[in-house]
This record gives C-alpha cells, sequence and structure tokens, in this order.
C-alpha cells in the first residue's frame, strides 16, 4: 500500500523552525541550573521571533511540538519534568495568544518582541510552579519560592526579548537588502 | 523596544518587590498541634493550652508535650527515638514522627492532606 502525505509550505516551515527550537532546549538542557526549575527558556526566542514574523498560529505550533520533542529527545517524556514543561509552555502559549489579539484589535498598544518574552517567561513560570505546587508539594511553604522563580523570569524574560528583539531587526535588515540585491539584479 | 515594551519591563520589575513583600513577610503564625495515629486519627489540639498527651500505637505509647506554644516527643517506644531527636517544634508546619509507632504531629493552622509527594 503506498502512502503519500501531501504537505504544505507551512508544515515545512513549522517544521524547520520546531527544530531550531527543539535544538536550543536540548543544548540549554545541559547548562547547570541554580535551581530546579530555572533556567534561561533560550527556546522562547524563537517562539516571539516566531511570533512575529509568522504569527500565533505557527508559534503554537512550535511552542509545543518543541516541549514534545525536546522530551522524548532527553528521556523526560511524560515524567514529571514533562508535565511541567508542558503547563508553562501551555500556560505562556495562552498568555501569547491574548497579546498577539490585542496587538491586532488595539494597535497603538503594539508590543514588541519584549514584552512578548517577558510576559511568556512569566507564564510558563507561573504555570509550572502551580503544576509542581498541585502535583508534587502541595505545602504553603512553597509559595515562599515565588519571588524567586518570578525574579528569574522576568530576568530570563528582558535577556530573551532582547536577543529576539534583536535578531528580528537582522531579518529585516537582512530582507531588505536581499529585496534590495534582486531588484538590483532584474 | 517599543515604548510598550519599556513599560512592559517597568511594570514587571515593580510587581517583584511586592511579590517578595507579599510572600516573605507574612509571619502565619501556627495555632494548632495536629497529631497523626496508627490509625489514621487526627487529633487537633489548640498550640496555647500547656498539657501532656498520651498517643497509642502498636508498639506501646508515645508521650507528647504542647508547652509555650510549642510541641514535641517526650518519650516513645521506638528503637531510634528519632522523633524525641526532632526536639521542640515551634515554626509553622514543623513537623516530627515517629515512623515505627505510626504517630506524627506537626503545627500548624490548618489541616494538611500531604507534606510531600515524589516519585
Amino acid at each position: 500500500m503506498n502512502l503519500t502525505l501531501t504537505t504544505t509550505r507551512e508544515d515545512h516551515l513549522i517544521a524547520w523552525l520546531t527544530a531550531l527550537a527543539v535544538t536550543i532546549h536540548v543544548l540549554e538542557s545541559t547548562l547547570p541550573t541554580p535551581l530546579p526549575g530555572i533556567k534561561p527558556g533560550l527556546a522562547n526566542i524563537i517562539t516571539v521571533v516566531v511570533l512575529v514574523r509568522y504569527g500565533i498560529k505557527t508559534a503554537i505550533w512550535v511552542s509545543l511540538l518543541r516541549v514534545l520533542i525536546g522530551s522524548i529527545v532527553l528521556g523526560t517524556f511524560l515524567s514529571p519534568t514533562f508535565m511541567l514543561s508542558l503547563t508553562g509552555a501551555t500556560a505562556s502559549v495562552v498568555v501569547l495568544v491574548v497579546l498577539s489579539q490585542l496587538n491586532t484589535i488595539l494597535p497603538f498598544i503594539s508590543f514588541g518582541a519584549v514584552s512578548y518574552a517577558v510576559f511568556a517567561a512569566c507564564a510558563h513560570m507561573a504555570g509550572q510552579f502551580f503544576m509542581a505546587y498541585l502535583l508534587f508539594l502541595p505545602h504553603p511553604a512553597m509559595f515562599k519560592m515565588l519571588p524567586l522563580f518570578m525574579t528569574a523570569a522576568v530576568l530570563a524574560g528582558i535577556l530573551t526579548g532582547i536577543i529576539a528583539g534583536t535578531l528580528l531587526n537582522r531579518i529585516q535588515t537582512q530582507d531588505v537588502s536581499s529585496t534590495n540585491n534582486t531588484s538590483n539584479t532584474g | 523596544m517599543t515604548r510598550t515594551d519599556y513599560i512592559v519591563v517597568i511594570l514587571a520589575l515593580c510587581a517583584l518587590p511586592w511579590l517578595y513583600i507579599k510572600y516573605w513577610s507574612t509571619n502565619d503564625t501556627a495555632t494548632n498541634v495536629i497529631i497523626s495515629t496508627y490509625d489514621n486519627k487526627k487529633i487537633i489540639l489548640p498550640l496555647s493550652e500547656n498539657k501532656t498527651i498520651n498517643v497509642k500505637g502498636p508498639m506501646g505509647e508515645n508521650i507528647i508535650e504542647i508547652n509555650n506554644n510549642k510541641a514535641r516527643f517526650i518519650n516513645s517506644p521506638c528503637p531510634n527515638k528519632i522523633c524525641i531527636h526532632s526536639g521542640w517544634l515551634e515554626d509553622t508546619n514543623d513537623v516530627a514522627a515517629c515512623l515505627p509507632n505510626g504517630v506524627s504531629i506537626s503545627i500548624g493552622n490548618r489541616h494538611q492532606e500531604f507534606d510531600a509527594i515524589n516519585f
């Protein structure tokens, strides 16, 4: 039996971007962390760049596929780490949907890459924190950790946001120069 | 960075001290002693009342003392006496347990079902 799968250009785009995000996710997992749950979240850069360049739908795909494939590569699929990661990613995706909708409805707000990254990082942290609280440590003392976690999330969000913003600027100038080149040659 | 980005960053940085104040400055003082026994019974006693309680378990009797808003095991039939060596429980959510005799005590202000779950 012959099975043919037709793929669209968008599928290829999502696949490439997800591969990029997974690579960053896996590389980052080798970095040492001061506390479990705290990490720079560099894969967030890809999510933000994709959101600004290709829209929210592609960003949702890339973000959730990244968590799924990243966990399979790292061997944490369906483990507690995976649950926390998935909850965090889902929370940040929900926040990004709201923000991008706000951006289209009220254009004067104009959230940039840094806003997206900060909100996404905070939502990710809040999501995984409450999942950890519900699943593993339902103890009031857990909330003493929340300020530390959120500080890390805000700093990581600003960092990844600035990187994503720089990246977006470079892509844009490259686009402009490449279209100039083609017009020159053509 | 757009103007909104600066506003978002400033708001986020302002929200952080609020989190620290909210979660690090509360001191919810313990008001109750919660004693769990071998047969899954919970005995809840006020921490303000000085008294000594005997709790029965499969190995014998644990003696628990409540004094001056603190609680501790003062006698136990178990071999290692870890519960006694835990000393006074004085901070909220402190726990001491005598596993061989199935008795644990904790101090807090509400009933807590789990202390921690691990995989």
